[in-house]
């Protein structure tokens, strides 16, 4: 549904991201993940069509982004991070604005239906400069699915909400997710990747440095952390010997070891004889976030 | 278009568009008595001077005056209305909507355009009530009042097109009136260098390029296509100039 090919986008000497390349399938939920400043804005908002690339295209549907801006804004909704709305609006009355831009047909029908997703019913009369941020949050979502489009492209959905609002906002993610919808959202917050998202695109420094399915990148035994109590270059060069590892990393004394499946059984029996410690085969989202972006975070 | 009626009640529901148009209808009554008065004392002045009395005309004393007064407060008008139109936009990201809206750049700028056009008309239509005065009380030619309200449109609209433009420049709104202001000032006065020069291609275009001149000849009541193209050059001009801006905010 989404392909993205050698996206960067530079101004002027700095480069937001270079060569990012990936792709989404129909009905996929897929979360954006990486520090602030990572580039994840700036490859949604030229999915969206509200920024041009300096090189590298993206495709959503059959439409190229640059070629058929419009054909791509038809079956796309994009919330951006701040709400783009007109505070001196009432709530209803900018949907069904934002109905009208984008070509619906029944642009009452769209509004109730999308006011009612979000569960802006209540509060459809009031002016949006009197609504919290979690509402304001809400009208932005309500405008970028009043066209019930096919993609969903959410920067942040979740930013600046209490908890409470928080979840909300998830559960009614997991719910737009039903069916055949395509959703792409960026966040930070870990949680809400492993509530909502099958796959985990991890972006730092404007370049991918890991996309997988949630369930592979913190499958167990992929990572196995060892602690032995004679450490020593025995221990890497056994370790490295191992068959099926991808690579081992030394760290005061612990080891992590790496590889494709589960490890655990080969790197005890190699541990044992330098005296095995502790051992753990699970490897968090947080830590994997943390290892790929260290550094990243400006 | 939907972008036009958003602006026009946004005109309506915010101080701004009332603000202007307050301003604008306490100016203009200013200026219309002011008007009554002066044509008041020439006609008393007439009583005892016959010649002065040939000179009494409702349509070159009131009605012409007072739309060349009103120029003056339309280039501030102008400048204060279209200030908010695309800048504001940008300031509160609210633009973000219509650009991953499927609309093309040119329909936001002429929907932008739309709505100023259509508050200016409801600022114009309260003059109408001036109008309706004169023509209860004298005789105002037909021809000269039509030609002058068109002169006024075609003016705001032309004042309202550089404004649009500006305010694409730049997320300041003030910003956005000074620049516009200043440019709209510049070309309206521009006739006045040509007075001071001799003769020449230099003069003629130096006068057409003014919109005073070609105001002047709508006010008097002369219907030239030259003026009313001049007026829609400009809007078409400044119309195309913003919708390559906004086509080129989407590539920054």
């Amino acid at each position: 549904m989404i392909e993205v090919q050698g996206l960067t986008k530079r101004y002027g000497d700095t480069v937001a991201i270079s060569d990012v390349s990936f792709q989404v399938a129909r009905g996929e939920v897929v979360g954006f993940l990486g520090p602030n400043g990572a580039g994840k804005s700036t490859t949604m908002r030229i999915i969206a069509g509200s920024l041009g690339a300096s090189a590298g295209t993206a495709r959503v549907g059959n439409h190229d982004v640059a070629d058929d801006p419009r054909g791509v804004q038809a079956i796309l909704g994009y919330a951006p991070e701040v709400p783009p709305v007109y505070t001196n609006m009432s709530v209803r009355d900018y949907v069904s604005f934002a109905a009208t831009l984008k070509g619906v047909d029944d642009v009452q029908a769209a509004t109730k239906k999308a006011l009612g997703r979000v569960g802006l019913d209540k509060v459809a009369h009031r002016l949006i400069e009197h609504l919290s941020k979690g509402y304001r949050q809400r009208v932005g979502l309500a405008q970028a699915l009043v066209h019930d489009p096919k993609v969903l492209v959410l920067d942040e959905p979740t930013s600046g909400l209490d908890p409470a609002q928080r979840v909300e906002i998830r559960n009614l993610l997991a719910e737009l997710a039903e069916g055949d919808r395509t959703v792409v959202l960026s966040t930070h917050v870990l949680g809400e990747i492993e509530a909502i998202c099958s796959r985990v695109i991890i972006i730092n420094r404007g370049k991918i440095v890991a996309q997988d399915e949630l369930a592979r990148l913190s499958a167990v035994g992929r990572a196995v952390k060892v602690e032995v109590a004679r450490p020593g270059p025995g221990v890497l060069a056994a370790l490295q010997a191992l068959p099926g590892i991808t690579g081992v990393d030394e760290l005061e004394g612990r080891y992590v070891v790496r590889g494709d499946e589960d490890l655990r059984e080969i790197v005890a029996r190699a541990a044992v004889p330098f005296g095995l410690l502790e051992m753990s085969g699970r490897e968090r989202l947080e830590d994997i976030y943390l290892r790929l972006t260290a550094g990243g975070a400006s | 278009m939907a972008i036009g009626r958003r602006e026009v009640s946004a005109y309506m529901t915010t101080p701004i568009g009332w603000i202007i148009l307050c301003a604008f209808v306490l100016l203009f009554s200013f200026f219309f008595v002011v008007g009554l008065l002066q044509y008041d004392q020439a006609s008393a002045d007439a009583v005892f001077n016959p010649y002065a009395a040939d000179q009494l005309n409702v349509n070159d004393m009131i009605v012409a005056p007072l739309f060349g007064n009103m120029q003056v407060i339309l280039l501030l008008a102008a400048s204060a209305l279209s200030m908010r139109l695309i800048a504001e936009d940008r300031r509160t990201r609210a633009i973000d909507l219509l650009l991953t809206s499927p609309v093309r750049s040119s329909e936001i700028v002429v929907g932008k355009f739309l709505g100023a056009i259509g508050f200016a008309t409801i600022i114009a239509s309260t003059t109408f009530l001036y109008g309706g005065i004169l023509m209860l009380l004298g005789e105002p030619d037909p021809g000269i009042m039509f030609s002058n309200y068109l002169g006024f449109i075609l003016l705001f609209g032309t004042l309202l097109a550089i404004g649009l433009f500006t305010s694409s420049l730049t997320e300041n709104q003030v910003v956005a009136l000074m620049v516009s202001f200043a440019i709209s000032l510049m070309f309206y006065i521009l006739g006045w260098t040509g007075q001071l020069m001799d003769d020449g291609a230099l003069k003629t275009t130096v006068e057409y390029l003014s919109m005073l001149s070609h105001f002047e000849q709508l006010s008097k009541g002369v219907l030239r296509l030259q003026d009313i193209v001049y007026f829609l050059t400009f809007i078409g001009f400044f119309l195309f100039a913003t919708t390559q801006r906004v086509e080129a905010l989407r590539w920054r």
